[in-house]
């Protein structure tokens, strides 16, 4: 499973969406993600990935794509492996 | 008041009145821990100005509403220093919704951080406390006996937490460990920019007979007192910081209380 596709599942599981219409081009919004959801997601793949991203990092995605990616570029090659 | 030699843990303590805390017990010659959950940043940073004070700073990244990591946490503390002689539990977070909008999801994670964490932390503090004394501060905020718009899970939290509080104290009294709370009204930090924002809460300079907004350092100067051994006959109180506030019924008046500020 890629990266994209585990954050995908976290991202659904938690905001309770059908995860086929999470899109890179989806803002969380779209997807209804409020707050707190937003949170929960960024500390459940930290937890998956064993990454942390700043708060100050996470506010600037603008849509689950830029999520996705800021994982991709943070996660060690033996992780990615 | 002296704190030399002391080790304290402020949780949320990067920043806002954690960080105002922080610096106080540091500034009375106390070692801090900040613990932090979401701005490593501003952790660091606080770290750095308490160094500037001639003190230890550590930064420890936990989320207290996870009990796996507060158990991390303490364990760290254990391992490293073995010892701990002042638990602040400062760490909050919420969910700001009406009553009919509140879901389980948006309850437990506020009661996980608001509440349980400080009874869990107070659990593991109170070994670390063991022969010597120790003192255990919660902050709780005006929401917990007065009803706010938005504000029922926070609210609800810091009663349970003023609550948890007076448990404490008499339980971990034989001891030695004193535990009492500060509960604040609306305190000039980046959390109040988001509740101006979101038009939660207004500025209340005109309804505080004090004539100015509570700052973190108001907060700050009555938890370090708490800390002190002059506080040893108080226990299971929440000592009130709002300028008075909470005192009149100020809404009702027909003229602004506060004409000296």
């Amino acid at each position: 499973m890629t990266i994209e596709e585990q954050i995908r599942d976290i991202v659904a599981k938690i905001t309770r969406v059908d995860k086929s219409i999470i899109t890179r081009e989806s803002t969380f919004k779209e997807i209804k993600a409020d707050s707190l959801d937003v949170v929960q997601a960024l500390v459940a793949v930290e937890e998956t990935f064993g990454i942390e991203i700043p708060d100050e990092e996470a506010q600037q995605f603008k849509n689950f794509g830029d999520f996705v990616s800021y994982v991709e570029n943070h996660v060690t090659q033996t992780e990615k492996v | 008041m002296s704190l030399e030699g002391k080790l304290a843990l402020v949780t949320g303590g990067g920043r806002g009145i954690g960080r105002a805390i922080a610096l106080k017990l540091a500034s009375q010659g106390a070692d801090i821990i900040i613990d932090f959950f979401r701005r490593r940043d501003t952790a660091e940073q606080t770290a750095k100005d308490i160094e500037a004070l001639g003190v230890k700073a550590e930064v420890v990244r936990a989320n207290v509403g996870d009990p796996a990591k507060i158990d991390e946490m303490f364990d760290m503390i254990g391992n490293k220093f073995g010892r701990l002689d002042i638990l602040i539990s400062n760490a909050a977070s919420g969910v700001g919704r009406p009553i009919m909008d509140i879901d389980v999801k948006a309850w437990e994670w506020t009661m996980d951080i608001n509440a349980r964490a400080c009874l869990l932390c107070a659990q593991r503090a109170a070994k670390l406390m063991e022969g010597r004394g120790g003192k255990i501060v919660s902050i709780s905020s005006l929401g917990s006996r007065f009803a706010l718009p938005n504000y029922t899970i926070v609210g609800v939290s810091k009663a349970a937490l003023e609550a948890l509080t007076r448990y404490l104290a008499i339980e971990l009294a034989p001891q030695g460990i004193c535990v009492n709370a500060v509960a604040a009204s609306a305190v000039e930090t980046e959390a109040l920019k988001f509740y101006f924002k979101e038009g939660l809460v207004k500025d209340n300079r005109q309804a505080t007979p004090a004539g100015r907004m509570v700052i973190p350092e108001d907060v700050a100067d009555v938890v370090a007192f708490l800390c002190s051994e002059e506080a040893f006959m108080i226990r299971g109180q929440t000592i009130i910081v709002d300028g008075g506030t909470s005192v009149g019924l100020f809404a009702l008046a027909g003229k602004e209380n506060n004409e000296h500020g």
